[in-house]
C-alpha cells in the first residue's frame, strides 16, 4: 500500500501522520486497521528499561610512550581488554573491583558519568612490548577526549518477558528486583503495548540497519540480538515469553543522559536503564493491525523465582492492563505490582520520537535485512559434567536427636561422634529442628536442660533432588556451617557441611559478577 | 502528628505510653522502635482531640518528643519512575499518578525503609 520512500518523503515535506503506539491503539479500535493504516504513516513505539547486556567500545587514543592496555579500569571498573593496544569494551553489569564498593558502581555507572561528561580515572596496565614499551598509565579522561565511544548492546528490547513473583519465605534479590516472600509482590518489566518489538511481532518492518532513538540520539539496529528466539507460544500473534531481541548501537558523544541512567539492582548488580524507541512505518492493514495491539491482548505469565532452576513453574497468566492497574490476584490474594521499566519514560521516549519525525528531523530507514522471524530457538547451556544432586551424595550414616533428649546425652552423642550439627527428629523421623554445639555449650552455661528450648525450629534443610550448586549458595547466603538432608516427607536422610560442598563444587561461591 | 520519642534505659520498664492513652482522648500507633540497654528511640503517631496534653505528659516523664514533618525523601531527579518501589510499601504509600510518575505520600509513609533499600537509583533518603 505505501513504502518507506514515500513515508519518508512525506515526512520531509512536514505532513507524515505519526502518532504513538498508545494513540493507534485507540485508533485501530475505533476505525478499524482498515482506515488506520490509510490515515496513519508512522507509529512511535518506546521503552526504558534495565538492560544488562549493554555496553559500549571505547577507544582511548595512545600515550607517549605508548601502551598496549592488558587489564584496563575506569573507576575502579573492569573493562575487557582482549582488543587492540587501546581499544577496549566496558560492560554494563561489570561490579566494581573494589568489594567496598561492588554492585553500587559499576560498569552502568562509567557510562552513565561520561555521558554526564564527567571525569573518570582510567587506570591501565601492560606487560610491554618492543613497540608498546609503557606498563603502567593513571590519568583522568572526559568523553570528548576519547577518539570513539560507541555503545553497542548485545541484546536489548526483549519482545514481552516474564513476570516475577516468590513462593518462598525468604524475601530474594534478584534481577527483576526485590521479591517478597509468599507471593508479596509481583514485577514486570516489559512496557506492554509502548515496546517496540510488540508493535511488530513477526519483524515486518525492523530488521539490520533500522534507524531508531536510542538514549537521546539516533542509533541503529545491526541484528538480531542474543537469545533471539522465534519459535515460541503467542497469543493475538505475540509472544506470550520473551522473543525477539536486538543488537543496538549508538554513538555515545551524542547521547543524552536524560535517556539512559545507571543502576544497581539491590543485591544483584549494577545494570543500565536505556532509552529505546522504535519508528513503526505503516505500509499496510496487517502492520496497521499489529501495533494496534491493547495492553489487555499482551499475554504474558507470571513465574515463580523462588524456584532457581532454568524452567520456573508458572503460576498463571496474565496481560499487561491488570499489571499496570497495579494489583493482580493471585490464589484468591490481591497482590501490589510493580513495573521495573519505566512506563513515564516510555511514553516520553514514543512522544520525543514522534516530535522529531514530525519536525523531519528523523527519516526511516529500509532494513537491509529483516530480523529473522523463523527458525530460533534456544538452546540450553549443557553442563557436560552434570550437576551433582543431594541424594547422589556419599553421607555419613545420620545421628539424630529426639526433642525430649537430656542436653547431657546430646553433648556425648557430638563429641563421640566428632560433629557439630545435629537434627531433632520426631518418631517417624521427621525433622523438627536442629541443635549445633555451640547451642549445648551455650545451654550448658545457661542451665538449661531441655533440647526444645534450645533447638532451632526454623531449620534451612537441603532436598534430595536439588542439585548441589544450588546448596552452595544456600549455605553462602545464611552463613551456615552445615544443613540436613531431608526426603519429599520432611525425613531426615543425612547430614551435608559446608566442608563437603567446598570440596565437591571446588570453591566459595562468592556474590555478584553473575548476569543472566 | 508524627515525632521521634526518645527515652534513657531507665525508663524503658515504665508504662508511660499506657498511662498516657488512658488518661487522654488520643489514638498512638508506634511505626517504628529500636531499643537497646543504652535506650531507645521510637517513631509513633499521635493523634485525637488531646494530642497536645497527651504530648505535653510524655515530655513530663522524661521522653524527649521529637515531632518530625517528613519521613520520607525522594530525590525527583534521580528517580526514573521505575516503579520498583511501589509494590514493596507495606501501607501502599507509594503511588502513580496518571502519567506514571511516581509519587511517596509523606503522610501514610512510616518510615520502614524498605522502598529506599530497594531503589535501584538509590532516589529515596530516610529521615531518623
Ligand atoms: S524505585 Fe527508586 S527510581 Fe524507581 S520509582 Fe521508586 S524511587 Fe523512583
Ligand atoms: S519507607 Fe516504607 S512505608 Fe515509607 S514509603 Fe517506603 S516502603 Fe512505604
Amino acid at each position: 500500500m505505501k513504502t518507506i520512500d514515500e513515508i519518508n518523503q512525506k515526512i520531509k515535506n512536514g505532513d507524515a501522520v505519526v502518532v504513538t503506539a498508545s494513540e493507534m491503539t485507540e485508533i485501530v479500535a475505533e476505525n478499524g486497521p482498515e482506515e488506520a493504516a490509510r490515515e496513519v504513516d508512522v507509529v512511535t513505539t518506546g521503552t526504558f528499561g534495565a538492560m544488562c547486556s549493554s555496553g559500549a567500545f571505547l577507544n582511548f587514543g595512545h600515550s607517549d610512550p605508548p601502551i598496549k592496555m592488558a587489564r584496563t579500569y575506569i573507576n575502579g571498573v573492569e573493562l575487557y581488554s582482549g582488543l587492540a593496544a587501546v581499544d577496549a569494551y566496558i560492560g554494563a553489569a561489570q561490579p566494581n573491583k573494589d568489594p567496598e564498593i561492588g554492585l553500587d558502581y559499576g560498569g552502568a555507572h562509567v557510562i552513565e558519568d561520561l555521558i554526564k561528561g564527567e571525569e573518570v580515572e582510567l587506570v591501565a596496565e601492560a606487560y610491554g612490548t618492543d613497540c608498546y614499551p609503557l606498563k603502567h598509565v593513571e590519568t583522568l579522561i572526559t568523553l570528548d577526549k576519547l577518539n570513539q565511544a560507541i555503545m553497542v548492546n548485545p541484546r536489548n528490547c526483549y519482545q514481552n518477558y516474564a513476570v516475577a513473583v516468590n513462593s518462598t519465605d525468604e524475601t530474594l534479590y534478584t534481577y527483576m528486583g526485590t521479591l517478597l516472600p509468599n507471593y508479596g509482590n509481583v514485577t514486570y518489566s516489559s512496557a506492554g503495548e509502548l515496546s517496540p518489538l510488540i508493535n511488530d511481532p513477526h519483524f515486518q518492518t525492523i530488521g539490520f540497519g533500522t534507524r531508531v532513538f536510542l538514549c537521546g540520539t539516533e542509533g541503529y539496529i545491526v541484528g538480531e540480538g542474543t537469545q533471539h528466539s522465534t519459535e515460541v507460544e503467542r497469543k493475538h500473534g505475540v509472544p506470550t515469553t520473551s522473543a525477539g531481541t536486538l543488537m543496538l548501537k549508538g554513538d555515545m558523544k551524542k547521547m543524552n543522559p536524560e535517556f539512559l541512567r545507571a543502576a544497581t539492582m539491590p543485591n544483584y548488580g549494577p545494570t543500565l536503564y536505556v532509552g529505546v524507541g522504535i519508528p513503526i512505518p505503516i505500509l499496510d492493514e496487517d502492520i496497521a493491525a499489529s501495533t494496534g495491539i491493547s495492553d489487555e491482548e499482551i499475554t504474558c505469565k507470571i513465574v515463580d523465582y523462588g524456584v532457581p532452576r532454568r524452567e520456573r513453574p508458572v503460576v498463571k497468566e496474565t496481560n499487561y492492563k491488570e499489571l499496570k492497574s497495579g494489583k493482580i490476584e493471585i490464589e484468591g490474594v490481591e497482590v501490589p505490582t510493580s513495573p521495573l521499566s519505566s512506563l513515564k519514560k516510555a511514553r516520553i521516549i514514543a512522544e520525543e520520537l514522534k516530535k522529531l519525525i514530525e519536525k523531519s528531523e528523523f527519516l526511516l530507514t529500509s532494513p537491509i535485512y529483516r530480523l529473522p522471524s523463523r527458525g530460533y530457538t534456544l538452546r540450553p547451556l549443557e553442563i557436560r559434567k552434570p550437576s551433582i544432586l543431594v541424594r547422589e551424595l556419599e553421607s555419613k550414616p545420620v545421628i539424630v536427636t529426639r526433642p525430649d533428649e537430656n542436653i547431657k546425652d546430646v553433648a556425648r552423642k557430638l563429641v563421640e561422634n566428632n560433629i557439630n550439627h545435629i537434627p531433632v527428629v520426631d518418631e517417624k523421623g521427621v525433622l523438627q529442628g536442629i541443635v549445633t554445639s555451640w547451642d549445648i555449650a551455650d545451654a550448658v552455661a545457661k542451665g538449661k536442660t531441655s533440647l526444645r528450648d534450645v533447638m532451632t525450629r526454623r531449620v534451612i534443610i537441603a532436598r534430595e533432588d536439588e542439585p548441589v550448586e544450588v546448596v552452595a549458595r544456600r549455605i553462602d547466603k545464611y552463613d551456615i556451617s552445615g544443613l540436613p538432608i531431608v526426603d519429599s516427607n520432611n525425613k531426615v536422610k543425612g547430614i551435608i557441611t559446608a566442608e563437603d560442598i567446598s570440596r565437591l563444587v571446588g570453591k566459595k561461591m562468592g556474590r555478584g559478577g553473575e548476569s543472566i | 502528628m508524627k515525632a521521634w520519642l526518645r527515652f534513657l534505659p531507665s525508663i524503658i520498664g515504665k508504662a508511660i505510653i499506657s498511662e498516657a492513652i488512658k488518661r487522654y482522648d488520643i489514638e498512638f500507633n508506634i511505626l517504628r522502635a529500636h531499643i537497646t540497654p543504652r535506650g531507645g528511640k521510637m517513631l509513633v503517631e499521635i493523634s485525637g482531640p488531646e494530642e497536645k496534653e497527651s504530648i505535653k505528659f510524655i515530655e513530663e516523664q522524661g521522653i524527649e518528643v521529637n515531632p518530625i514533618i517528613r519521613v520520607v525523601k525522594k530525590d525527583k531527579d534521580k528517580c526514573i519512575d521505575c516503579g520498583a518501589c511501589i509494590s514493596l510499601c507495606p501501607v501502599k504509600a507509594i503511588k502513580v499518578e496518571e502519567d506514571w510518575t511516581v509519587e511517596i505520600d509523606d503522610q501514610i509513609c512510616i518510615g520502614c525503609g524498605f522502598c529506599a533499600k530497594s531503589c535501584p537509583t538509590k532516589s529515596i533518603i530516610l529521615f531518623e
